[in-house]
C-alpha cells in the first residue's frame, strides 16, 4: 500500500497541531506557471512519441503498443476536428459581429408560402460560440495531459518499470482514480446547468439583447461597457442609476432586517420553549412547524389576500376602529379607508420584513432548539456554582457559544436573503403599483430586490441586457460575503477533527 | 418564591401562546376556507358561513380548464422521484468523493464547488432557459428533472460533513482486506450514511413541490397539463378567477401540505439521528 503514504490519509497529521516538518523547502510556484513549465519539459525533453501525439494524438500510445488507448484518443481528437469544422467554426466566425444576416421572409407566389433566408440568429450564436469555446479549453486541457502522460510513460519505460495497460488503466477507475469515477457526471451537469449559463449571463451584459434586437428577427451585437455605464449613471433620458441606487440600498436593508429579526428572535422564541418554566415543550414546537409544512408558495400567497387592501384583516381592522386610529396618528393617509400593507412604500416594507419572520422563524426555531441542546451542559453548571444569574448565563455561556456554531451561517443567510426571491416575488407581483415615476421607467419597485427587478426585466420587458448587468453586480456583491464566510465553512483545519 | 415562580411561568405561557396564536391564525384561515362553501375570499367572516367539502371534490374529480389537480400532482410526483434520486446519488458521489479520496486539486474544487453553490440560481435562470431551449426540453419533465438535479452535486457540505466524522481506519482496514475504492464506498460507507442518505432523499424530493420560480419560467406553455402543483395553485389566484377559485385554491395547498409535512417530519427525525448518530460513532 506504498501508494498511499504519499497522500495524507495518515491520521497524525489531522490529529496533531503542529505543522508537518518540511524535509525539503520547495520554493511556492505560481501554479498555473508550473503547468506550462511542465508542459515545456515534457515538449522539449520528451521523445519522437511524445512530439508525434502532440500533432496525432494516440499515435504515441500506438508506437507504446497501448493500442485500444490510442485509438480512443485519436477517436476523441477525431470528434474534436469534425466539431471544430462542422460546428464550430462557423459560429465562431461570426463571434466577433453576431451575426450581420437579418431575417427576411420574402413571399413566394409559387408554393404560396413565405420563405425564409438564411439569417443569422444572434443568440445561437453566442450560445454556440461560448459553448465552442469552452469546449476548445477543454480539449486543451485533455491535450495537454495527453502529453503529459506520454511523456511519463517515456520516462517510466526509460527507468525500464512497469507501464499500465489499457484494463489496468480501466481497473484504476475503481482504485486510485475512483474520483475521476465519480466526479465526472456531477461536474457534467454542474457545467451544463450552472458553469455555461454564468458564462452566457456575463457575456450578454455586454451586448445590446434587448426588446428592440429579439432573435431571430433582430440582431444584437457587442455594445462593450455601454450597460453597465448606462445602470450607474442617471440622464434625462434614462433613470436607471436612479432606480439601481434605490433598489441596491433596499436590498441591503432588507437583507441585514431579514437576517437579524430572524436570527434574534428565533433564539428568544427557541429560549423561550426551552425554558424550565414551560410545559408542554413538544406541542409548542409542534404548533410552530405546522406553518412549515404548507409550502411556501402557498402560505406567501394565502398572506397576500389575508393582508389585501380589501381583504379580511382590513375589514376588520377597519370594523374594530384600528384603521380610524391610524388615520388619526398619521401612519395611515387620510384618503385612503384601508391600511395599505403591501401597497405603499413604507407599509409594505415593514409588512414585507414582518412576514419574513413569520416563515422564517419556524425554521430557526429548529435549528437554535438543536444548538441549545448541544450547550456543554458543565459549563452552564459551573456558571450556576458560581451564581451566575440566568442573564448572566444567558450573556457569558449560552450567547457565544451560539455565536460560535452559528457565526458562520449568519453571512451566509444575509447572502441567500439578498437573493431572496420568493418572498418579495410571491407577495408583491401584481399587487405593489409604484407611484415613483423614475423608478417605473426603469421597471422597478421600491420593494424590489436586485433579483426581482432582474427577474421583472427579463421576464415581462425582455431587456436582457440590463438584466444581465445586474446580475454580474449581484455575482460580485455575492461572491466577496462568500469569500468572507467561507473560508471558516471549508477551511479544512476542522475536517476529520471528530476520530 | 414558589408563588413568584409561578406568576413568572403563567404570564410566559400566556405570551407563548399569544405568539403561537399569530403563527397559526394563516393557517387555521387556510383550513377553514378550503371547507368553505363561498368560493370567492370572503373578507367579512373569518371562519365561513356555510361549510362543504365539495371544493375538495373538484379538485380531485372535476378537472377543468383551471384546475387539473390530479395531473398537476402526477406531474410533480414524476419530476420529484427522478429528481430525487439523481440528486441523491449525485450528491452522495461528491461528497465521497471529496470526503475519502485524496487527488490532486480537491481542495480548489471544493472551494470552487462551494463558491459556485452560493451564486444564486435566479440570475443565471434566464440562461438555463435558452440553453434548455436550444435543446428543445421546455415544456417537458425531462427538463424540469435537469434543470433541478444536474448541478445538485454542488450542495454536498451536508453529506461530506456527516461523512467526515466516520472513523478513517473503517476505510483503511476494507482497504487492508483487499477492497477496492467502489467497494468500499457501497459496502462499508453507505450503511453508515443511510440516515444522512433518507435525509437528502426527502429534502430533494419536496424540492420541486415548493419550487415556483424555475418551474414558472420553464414550463410557459400555457397549457394547464403540464404545469407542475405550485404554478397551477398560483395561476388560481389570478384576477380574473380569484374570486371563483380561492377556496379551492386553499383546498389544493392543504391537499399538498399532508404529503409534504409527513416526509418533513420524517426528514427532520433523519436528520438529527444522523447528526447525533454520526458523533456517536465517531
Amino acid at each position: 500500500m506504498a501508494k498511499y503514504r504519499t497522500y495524507p490519509y495518515d491520521r497524525k497529521k489531522y490529529q496533531s497541531n503542529q505543522k508537518p516538518v518540511r524535509s525539503k523547502r520547495v520554493p511556492k510556484v505560481n501554479p498555473i506557471v508550473k503547468y506550462f513549465k511542465d508542459l515545456g519539459t515534457c515538449l522539449s525533453e520528451g521523445s519522437t512519441c511524445v512530439k508525434l501525439s502532440t500533432v496525432f494524438m494516440g499515435l504515441g500510445h500506438i508506437y507504446n503498443y497501448q493500442f485500444v488507448k490510442g485509438i480512443l484518443v485519436f477517436l476523441v481528437q477525431a470528434l474534436f476536428i469534425v466539431y471544430l469544422i462542422f460546428a464550430a467554426a462557423p459560429n465562431l466566425a461570426k463571434f466577433s459581429t453576431l451575426g450581420t444576416v437579418k431575417r427576411e421572409a420574402i413571399f413566394d407566389p409559387l408554393t404560396m408560402q413565405n420563405t425564409v433566408n438564411e439569417y443569422d440568429n444572434s443568440f445561437m450564436i453566442l450560445l454556440s460560440s461560448v459553448c465552442a469555446l469552452f469546449i476548445i479549453f477543454m480539449f486543451f486541457l485533455f491535450w495537454v495531459s495527453n502529453i503529459k502522460s506520454m511523456y511519463r510513460t517515456q520516462l517510466l519505460l526509460e527507468a525500464r518499470k512497469h507501464v499500465n495497460t489499457f484494463g489496468e488503466d480501466f481497473k484504476e477507475l475503481l482504485g486510485e482514480k475512483f474520483h475521476v469515477t465519480l466526479l465526472s457526471l456531477p461536474i457534467l451537469g454542474v457545467i451544463l446547468m450552472n458553469i455555461i449559463p454564468i458564462l452566457i449571463l456575463i457575456t450578454i451584459a455586454f451586448t445590446n439583447y434587448d426588446q428592440n434586437h429579439l432573435p431571430p428577427s433582430e440582431l444584437f451585437t457587442w455594445v462593450g461597457v455601454r450597460n453597465f455605464v448606462k445602470l450607474f449613471t442617471q440622464t434625462t433620458t434614462s433613470s436607471f442609476g436612479y432606480a439601481f441606487r434605490r433598489i441596491l440600498e433596499w436590498t441591503f436593508l432588507w437583507a441585514f432586517f431579514a437576517t437579524v429579526s430572524n436570527f434574534l428572535l428565533g433564539h428568544l422564541i427557541a429560549l423561550l420553549i426551552n425554558s424550565k418554566l414551560i410545559k408542554l415543550k413538544r406541542f409548542w414546537r409542534t404548533l410552530f412547524i405546522v406553518t412549515i409544512a404548507v409550502p411556501q408558495f402557498v402560505t406567501l400567497l394565502l398572506v397576500r389576500n389575508f393582508l389585501a387592501d380589501s381583504g379580511i384583516v382590513n375589514s376588520i381592522c377597519s370594523n374594530m376602529g384600528i384603521t380610524a386610529f391610524l388615520q388619526n396618528i398619521g401612519l395611515v393617509s387620510k384618503n385612503i379607508t384601508y391600511i395599505p400593507f403591501l401597497t405603499s412604500p413604507g407599509w409594505a416594507k415593514v409588512t414585507i420584513v414582518i412576514i419574513n419572520i413569520w416563515v422564517g422563524i419556524p425554521y430557526q426555531i429548529l435549528i437554535s432548539t438543536g444548538i441549545l441542546l448541544n450547550i456543554p451542559r458543565d459549563q452552564i453548571e459551573a456558571a450556576m456554582i458560581d451564581r451566575a444569574s440566568p442573564y448572566e448565563i444567558f450573556k457569558n455561556v449560552t450567547m457565544p457559544y451560539v455565536m460560535f456554531v452559528e457565526g458562520p451561517t449568519l453571512v451566509t443567510d444575509f447572502v441567500r436573503n439578498i437573493n431572496n426571491f420568493n418572498i418579495i416575488y410571491l407577495l408583491t407581483q401584481d399587487v405593489y403599483v409604484t407611484t415613483d415615476q423614475a423608478l417605473a421607467n426603469s421597471h422597478g419597485k421600491e420593494v424590489d430586490l436586485l433579483v426581482t427587478w432582474l427577474f421583472r426585466l427579463t421576464n415581462e420587458y425582455y431587456d436582457y441586457k440590463m438584466a444581465s448587468v445586474i446580475g454580474v453586480i449581484v455575482f460580485s456583491i455575492c461572491s466577496v460575503f462568500t469569500i468572507l464566510s467561507f473560508s471558516r465553512i471549508v477551511a479544512g483545519e476542522r475536517e476529520e477533527v471528530f476520530m | 418564591m414558589k408563588i413568584k415562580r409561578a406568576i413568572i411561568s403563567s404570564l410566559l405561557h400566556i405570551l407563548l401562546a399569544f405568539i403561537t396564536f399569530l403563527w397559526i391564525i394563516p393557517i387555521i384561515w387556510l383550513v377553514v376556507t378550503a371547507f368553505s362553501g363561498y368560493r370567492g375570499i370572503d373578507i367579512s367572516h373569518f371562519f365561513p358561513e356555510t361549510w362543504s367539502t365539495k371544493n375538495f371534490g373538484t379538485i380531485l374529480f372535476k378537472p377543468d380548464s383551471v384546475v387539473q389537480y390530479v395531473t398537476w400532482f402526477k406531474n410533480t410526483f414524476i419530476i420529484a422521484v427522478f429528481t430525487c434520486i439523481i440528486s441523491t446519488v449525485f450528491i452522495f458521489m461528491v461528497g465521497y468523493a471529496f470526503c475519502c479520496l485524496r487527488f490532486p486539486g480537491r481542495k480548489q474544487l471544493m472551494v470552487f464547488s462551494v463558491v459556485l453553490n452560493m451564486f444564486p440560481g435566479v440570475l443565471s435562470m434566464i440562461a438555463v432557459y435558452f440553453v434548455l431551449k436550444s435543446l428543445g426540453l421546455t415544456n417537458s419533465h425531462i427538463g424540469m428533472i435537469i434543470v433541478y438535479s444536474a448541478g445538485s452535486g454542488l450542495g454536498f457540505l451536508i453529506v461530506k460533513g456527516f461523512m467526515d466524522t466516520i472513523p478513517v481506519s473503517l476505510r483503511e482496514s476494507a482497504r487492508l482486506e483487499g477492497a477496492n475504492e467502489l467497494q468500499i464506498m457501497l459496502k462499508i460507507i453507505l450503511p453508515i450514511c443511510k440516515p444522512i442518505i433518507v435525509y437528502q432523499v426527502i429534502s430533494s424530493f419536496l424540492v420541486p413541490w415548493g419550487d415556483f420560480v424555475l418551474a414558472k419560467l420553464m414550463l410557459n406553455s400555457g397549457l394547464s397539463k403540464d404545469w407542475t402543483i405550485a404554478i397551477g395553485l398560483y395561476n388560481m389566484l389570478d384576477k380574473s378567477l380569484i374570486n371563483k377559485y380561492f377556496s379551492i385554491f386553499c383546498a389544493g395547498g392543504l391537499l399538498v401540505s399532508i404529503p409534504i409535512s409527513v416526509l418533513f417530519i420524517l426528514m427532520q427525525k433523519f436528520y438529527i439521528e444522523g447528526v447525533s448518530g454520526g458523533a456517536i460513532k465517531g
